[in-house]
């Protein structure tokens, strides 16, 4: 009886781990293939294999975690950083009080860091990218120990985060559709807008 | 805690039981109203960027001192903010009903602090430059000729949205404060809705100003 268990969870998750790598090949060969040319469709395309990916590998990941044949890589370091503390933190739901204060350093040392960077003013380009990038470090910081996301069962962050990152990456596939629209203007204005956007 | 039982039910994290993500059902609400809430937010900045990026010119009037200064300062209100939510969450965990209180008494006036310096900054955008939601002013028009009248609508409804709900957060912090000796995890609760608030002004804060340093003092400042 637990054996036919065991052999049906196993078929599945090989199940699912096969999709998982076929959605990968899928995104790769996209990248690869002669038609690929970063526009909406392709990036639209991209993005929805490696979705596709993730939500098949979720269930085998979990279960080869389950079964011990994959080590948390962050485990130790996070051992090393709150020690003991990790325990007793997952009773009481959240962090401590000094954990919170340097979230907070963090914070402010990367709006800081935005600040300096929009005072020296950058390229465009590098800017947008430098800034959405500590954007999301500060909204994952926000969401692991503020809102003690990182302290509650894997259950909830599962449900949580993939759907709110997907969702938005959704919104954000309609977005090269901008350039396309911008180049479509009148060339006389364009040229007048070359410095800046 | 009431869920202990919970723990054996489940064995393991897609196993459900009585409580699937062991937390209670209004705190779940808040999550799920915080995702919604996300996605307008997300949907707001998506089209503001695209709005920006589609434009043919887009201005940027922000001066370093003192719009900049200004915001960098709103930023720190919220953050601060954030943090004495935090230590009101974990007073109010330990049983420690008057210290949640002044904590969250003291995020109130962070946030409130927030608002009034945000309005301040209104005042002056509304007022001493003559911006109005679908109308840049003259000296702007000069500056950024051609510029997309949408700055004002995407700035004042983004900001303003916002602003709102830090008011609301106010208001809400106002009545958890008021009755937190019948209350159990509603600090955490309302923490939840605060910290989010402040999540949304990472991204509203570099996309808005960041973003529109008036480098080249096109307004003479």
């Amino acid at each position: 009886m637990v054996d036919t268990k065991q052999r049906e969870v196993t078929t599945l998750n090989m199940i699912l781990l096969a999709l998982a790598v076929l959605s990968l090949a899928v995104a790769v060969w996209d990248v690869f293939s002669d038609t690929f040319r970063a526009g909406t469709d392709d990036l639209f395309l991209v993005l929805v294999c490696l979705m596709l990916a993730l939500l098949f590998a979720i269930s085998p990941l979990m279960w080869a975690r389950a079964n011990g044949w994959l080590k948390n890589p962050f485990a130790e370091e996070a051992f090393a950083e709150g020690g003991a503390e990790m325990e007793v933190t997952h009773e009481e739901h959240g962090g401590s009080d000094r954990q919170n204060i340097m979230v907070w350093g963090v914070l402010i040392g990367l709006t800081a860091v935005e600040v300096f960077l929009a005072y020296i003013q950058i390229p465009l380009t590098l800017m947008v990218i430098i800034l959405m990038g500590a954007s999301i470090i500060k909204a994952a910081l926000i969401i692991a120990y503020f809102m003690h996301l990182k302290f509650e069962r894997l259950s909830l962050i599962l449900t949580i985060v993939p759907t709110l990152v997907v969702l938005l990456c959704l919104f954000a596939i309609l977005f090269p559709d901008s350039f396309r629209l911008h180049n479509l203007r009148p060339a006389e204005a364009a040229q007048q807008a070359e410095p800046e956007r | 805690m009431a869920d202990a039982n919970a723990e054996t039910l489940a064995i393991n994290d897609w196993g459900g039981g009585v409580h699937p993500y062991r937390i209670g059902h209004r705190k779940l609400g808040m999550w799920l109203f915080i995702m919604s809430d996300s996605l307008t937010f997300g949907a707001l900045l998506v089209t503001y960027s695209y709005a920006r990026v589609a434009s043919v010119r887009w201005p940027t009037p922000f001066s370093i001192y003192p719009s900049i200064a200004f915001s960098t300062v709103m930023t720190l209100v919220l953050l601060s903010s954030s943090l004495t939510m935090v230590f009101a969450v974990s007073a109010s965990k330990r049983g420690k009903r008057g210290s949640a209180r002044k904590w969250i008494v003291a995020t109130m006036a962070l946030g409130l602090t927030f608002v009034v310096l945000h309005m301040m900054e209104w005042r002056h955008l509304i007022v001493d430059e003559g911006l109005a939601p679908f109308q840049l002013p003259d000296e702007w028009l000069k500056g950024w000729p051609g510029a997309s009248p949408l700055f004002g609508s995407t700035f004042f409804g983004i900001t303003g949205l916002h602003m709102f709900h830090v008011l609301t957060g106010v208001i809400y912090l106002g009545v958890i404060a008021a009755r937190i000796k019948k209350l159990n995890d509603d600090v955490e609760i309302a923490g939840l809705y605060w910290h989010f608030v402040d999540l949304v002004w990472m991204f509203v804060f570099p996309l808005i100003y960041l973003l529109s340093v008036d480098y080249n003092h096109v307004l003479g400042k």
